[in-house]
């Protein structure tokens, strides 16, 4: 990121409070940090509203008010919830902001490049961050997806679905996917960046009007 | 405008054959104005004509652009494939991993403004050319027209809806030996007349969906390879009370249940919902 940035990011984060007033420099500087537009913004600053005084009104997203929006309920554990939850908390401290909100979810708008969205899901599921997708933590993860969908396999099946994956994506044979090999079997299987992408950013200002209204900048 | 009057003059290089036939072509009234197939026929136009010759393709495009581009609405019914020529795409770990509703931040949107989700899915253990044929057989009656390609198919509604006719993708994908995961997509029209007609699919396709439905049906399975050992137990369904029907639901997913005898301590413990709702 450029040095223009990261000042723009302190004046930012200075003013984060301020946000009521229609503050034309703090939108535009928004929008250089991100692809968005500076009526995006503000329509997802009302969503973040939203998600984030659900269960507690503090303006920031817990985990459990990210579970409520995505699992209708506040209770439970979910494997993938925990780790898109991780991601979004870029800064670690148990929330996310508005800052870390927008910047990641930029991550899943449709124009965004897709090498971030290769690197995005290889993060997400390099569970232990040790730079690769080990086999083990594949197991976990599929074991998850059986036990939300409440499906239940024997553990032969389980071993052979993770077997035929290995088979595709571990190039080297050496029981776990590094970076380079999970680019090469997303590009082969580019349904596997399907959940990276949210067509709904695209269009995300005809889901706010109201606030598309309300905003005096004119878009960039 | 000139154009209007035919006030136009042709370079002095023209030969007069080429002045008169453009002159008619330029005739500003249509009744007129020389035909395209008197242009064929004209003079100073067959000299050194060679007219092209176009092959008939073998090939109907009619599959390939109703499977391969959704955007495109084709009406023709085609043909079916050759059964058993090829197998369902298998679903590898990560393609079912992307199930998970904590990865689908899509709902994020569509909880607050009440939309509803354009895709579903179901799973069943019947071979997959009979849920083939079983999503044809119901559908039809439905007044959908069906095409397949393998295992993909696209159904068309036949009426037209709110925006357009309604069209459906349906996908099968081999997840494990004998289990299969049904999803289906919509590509055209109006979201809510997609949840109606699947609605109404979902209660024909009940035979091949793997699930125990609301009305507390038991299913009987002898030495089920699915379930650790369990050689013949009956599966008891999850009581009415744990299936939450959220009144914003329009339709909630049929699951893959095999439940193991599990108490309620167990249900607590897991605290999921039991039910996704769209």
């Amino acid at each position: 990121m450029c040095v223009y940035a990261y000042i723009y990011m302190v004046f930012f984060s200075l003013q984060f409070y301020d946000f009521g007033d229609k503050d034309e420099w703090f939108y535009y500087r928004l929008c250089i940090m991100n692809a968005v537009t500076v009526n995006e913004v503000e329509a997802l600053y009302q969503l973040f509203k939203k998600l984030s005084s659900s269960l507690i009104d503090d303006g920031l997203i817990h985990k459990e008010e990210l579970q409520l929006a995505l699992f209708q309920t506040p209770y439970g554990e979910n494997l993938f919830l925990d780790r898109v939850f991780y991601l979004f908390d870029e800064k670690k401290n148990g929330v996310i902001e508005f800052e870390e909100f927008i910047h990641t979810l930029d991550i899943f708008h449709p124009s965004a490049p897709i090498e971030d969205k290769i690197d995005f899901a290889f993060r997400l599921y390099d569970l232990r961050q040790t730079g690769f997708i080990e086999r083990e933590e594949v197991k976990q993860m599929v074991v998850a997806i059986l036990m939300e969908s409440e499906m239940i396999l024997s553990d032969d099946i389980i071993e052979s679905i993770i077997d035929q994956t290995f088979a595709d994506a571990d190039a080297d044979k050496d029981g776990r996917i590094d970076k380079e090999e999970w680019k090469t079997f997303v590009l082969q299987h580019p349904s596997l960046l399907k959940t990276m992408t949210l067509p709904h950013l695209k269009d995300i200002t005809t889901l706010f009007p109201s606030f598309v209204y309300y905003t005096e900048v004119e878009e960039l | 405008m000139k154009i209007f009057k035919a006030d136009f003059d042709c370079p002095p290089w023209f030969s007069s054959s080429a002045k008169k036939l453009i002159k008619r072509i330029l005739d500003p009234n249509p009744l007129t104005r020389i035909t395209v197939a008197e242009i064929i026929e004209n003079e100073w136009f067959k000299k050194g004509y060679i007219p092209p010759r176009f092959e008939r393709a073998d090939v109907s495009l009619d599959d390939v652009d109703a499977i391969f581009n959704e955007s495109r609405d084709s009406r023709n019914l085609v043909e079916q494939c050759e059964e058993g020529s090829a197998v369902p795409a298998t679903m590898n770990a990560f393609e079912l991993i992307s199930t998970s509703q904590g990865l689908n931040l899509s709902s994020l949107f569509e909880k607050q403004m009440g939309l509803v989700k354009r895709e579903t899915r179901f799973t069943s253990k019947c071979p997959a050319n009979e849920i083939i044929s079983k999503i044809e057989k119901t559908a039809m009656p439905m007044g959908f027209g069906v095409k397949k390609n393998n295992y993909k198919m696209k159904l068309l509604g036949e009426k037209t809806g709110r925006k357009g006719h309604l069209a459906v993708t349906t996908e099968i994908f081999q997840v494990a030996p004998s289990l299969f995961m049904v999803e289906l997509r919509k590509s055209e029209g109006d979201t809510l007349e997609f949840h109606k007609f699947y609605n109404n699919l979902s209660t024909g396709l009940k035979d091949i969906v793997w699930t125990t439905t609301d009305r507390g049906k038991v299913e009987e399975k002898d030495g089920d390879p699915f379930v650790p050992n369990s050689p013949k137990s009956a599966f008891t369904p999850k009581s009415e009370n744990s299936l939450k029907n959220s009144s914003k639901a329009l339709i909630c997913i049929t699951e893959a249940i095999v439940p193991k005898e599990a108490t309620s301590e167990q249900q607590k413990a897991k605290g999921r919902m039991h039910t996704k709702c769209l």
